[in-house]
């Protein structure tokens, strides 16, 4: 074993510089190849990062759009069963804490919801049409067993919002599926709910036609990833009809 | 510390409404409960990749998808271009996933670093003009920037803190740089300093810095 010399002030500087992403030109060639070839000088720009790294929580979220999830498992190799068709925005713990209020206070939420959409700030705007399409609410029930699934649907911004109170059954095999049935129609996938709590969507156009008055919205349980077969194969847990607000 | 829950958008009217409207019982325990069960359920989804899990990958994109895509806009100013290198940083995830080692950071940092390197990349690249098969040939695989180990990762507390030593100068220049993927000569132009200026600035401020992390 032999002893290592500390990093010099220079390259210990260099180091939080790189670290810091401050770098060009000659100066970052140098930090990169340090990196590579001197494992003091990897660990202080590790250090440095560490310690910047607080800053990320000043970053919102922003839901991706669905496209990219379909991207990546088109190049991992893996089937494109179940397109996700859905942008998902979690916040477990918040709704956790929220989700307990909900049963009371979903009724009066409702409209409330849809008029309050949260928006990213990326998304274009809506296009305005001539008389903007009104928005939907469905309660979705669970034949007694005590669980509520308020769905609310703007039309307009494409955004479909739930929240569920009391809890939906969960293991870990098994994942739940978001349905819309349109009347006389067959079930289409919204995908998959992201956690037992709430989701938050913006949905594409082709899904967003189905989304209409007396359309079914249904969560059904399904193999972890979702159905294989892209229509429901396991129970419908709940379920409830569009209405307008 | 990064916190993975992150609090919610200021625009996030329901839950202002909510906590404005009526009482809820928003625990401080329940919340930090919750954020160390997400951090276990994210590194458990992380293991699972590393062996190959798709569904465990599927379970991680979903938990963490927005809070990296909201790094790589920020760092990129261009929504395709934001999407390129998010969709890189969950390839890099799925073939690389055993690099993260759950003593050393937690989940969403190490995802969070990674969404960074690879958007400062394509910066730099970007600012070099180099063609993209060309820089892709200069970079080796696994890159050791992008899986860096993380030493003592920082309490954000104590970060806030001293940074609040800084002058305000200082603190807005090595924000920007970190979140904003500004380069020293970015940083100059905008400030209308001159480029030896703007590294003696940034370079005073990280060494008050690390003095006072150090404490």
């Amino acid at each position: 074993m032999t002893d290592t010399p500390p990093l010099d002030p220079e390259m210990r500087e260099l180091a939080a510089e790189h670290a810091l992403g401050v770098l060009s030109g000659e100066d970052l060639a140098k930090a990169r190849e340090l990196e590579l070839t001197d494992e003091r000088f990897r660990a202080e720009v590790a250090r440095w990062t560490g310690r910047l790294s607080p800053l990320f929580d000043e970053v919102d979220e922003v839901a991706a759009p669905p496209s990219i999830w379909a991207v990546i498992q088109r190049r991992i190799g893996a089937t494109a069963s179940n397109d996700n068709l859905v942008e998902l925005n979690n916040k477990v713990a918040t709704w956790r804490a929220v989700a307990g209020g909900m049963t009371a206070i979903a009724a009066s939420l409702a409209i409330a919801l849809v008029w309050t959409l949260p928006g990213t700030q990326l998304t274009p705007e809506p296009v305005q049409r001539q008389s903007a399409p009104a928005p939907m609410v469905a309660m979705l029930d669970d034949q007694g067993q005590g669980t509520k699934v308020m769905a609310s649907w703007d039309p307009a911004a494409q955004q479909l919002v739930l929240a569920v109170s009391g809890d939906l059954k969960a293991d870990p095999s098994h994942s739940h599926e978001l349905w819309v049935i349109p009347k006389g129609g067959k079930p289409s996938s919204l995908g998959m709910m992201p956690s037992t709590k709430q989701m938050h969507m913006r949905l594409a156009e082709t899904l967003a036609r189905l989304l209409e008055n007396g359309a079914t919205i249904a969560i059904s349980v399904e193999p972890r990833g979702g159905s294989p077969t892209g229509s429901p194969t396991g129970p419908v847990i709940a379920s409830g009809a569009l209405t307008q607000a | 510390m990064l916190h993975y829950v992150a609090s919610p958008p200021a625009d996030f009217c329901f839950l202002s409404m909510l906590s404005s409207g009526m009482e809820l019982p928003m625990d401080r325990m329940t919340g930090e409960f919750a954020a160390s069960d997400a951090r276990d359920e994210l590194a458990a989804f992380l293991v699972a990749v590393s062996r190959g899990d798709r569904s465990a990958f599927a379970r991680l994109y979903e938990r963490t998808a927005a809070k990296l895509y909201g790094i790589c806009l920020r760092l990129m100013h261009n929504e395709a271009e934001a999407q390129e290198v998010l969709q890189e940083t969950y390839l890099t995830v799925w073939r690389k996933a055993d690099r993260f080692d759950p003593a050393k950071a937690s989940p969403i940092t190490w995802l969070a670093v990674l969404a960074r390197n690879s958007a400062l990349d394509r910066l730099r690249r970007r600012s070099l003009g180099l063609d993209e098969l060309e820089a892709a040939a200069n970079v080796p695989d696994g890159d050791p920037s992008a899986f860096a180990v993380m030493v003592a990762e920082q309490d954000s507390v104590r970060l806030r803190h001293c940074l609040d030593t800084l002058d305000e100068r200082a603190r807005a220049m090595i924000r920007s740089a970190f979140l904003d993927g500004a380069s020293y000569p970015d940083l100059a132009a905008r400030e209308g300093v001159p480029l030896g200026t703007m590294k003696s600035w940034i370079r005073r401020g990280l060494q008050r810095l690390r003095g006072c992390l150090e404490e």
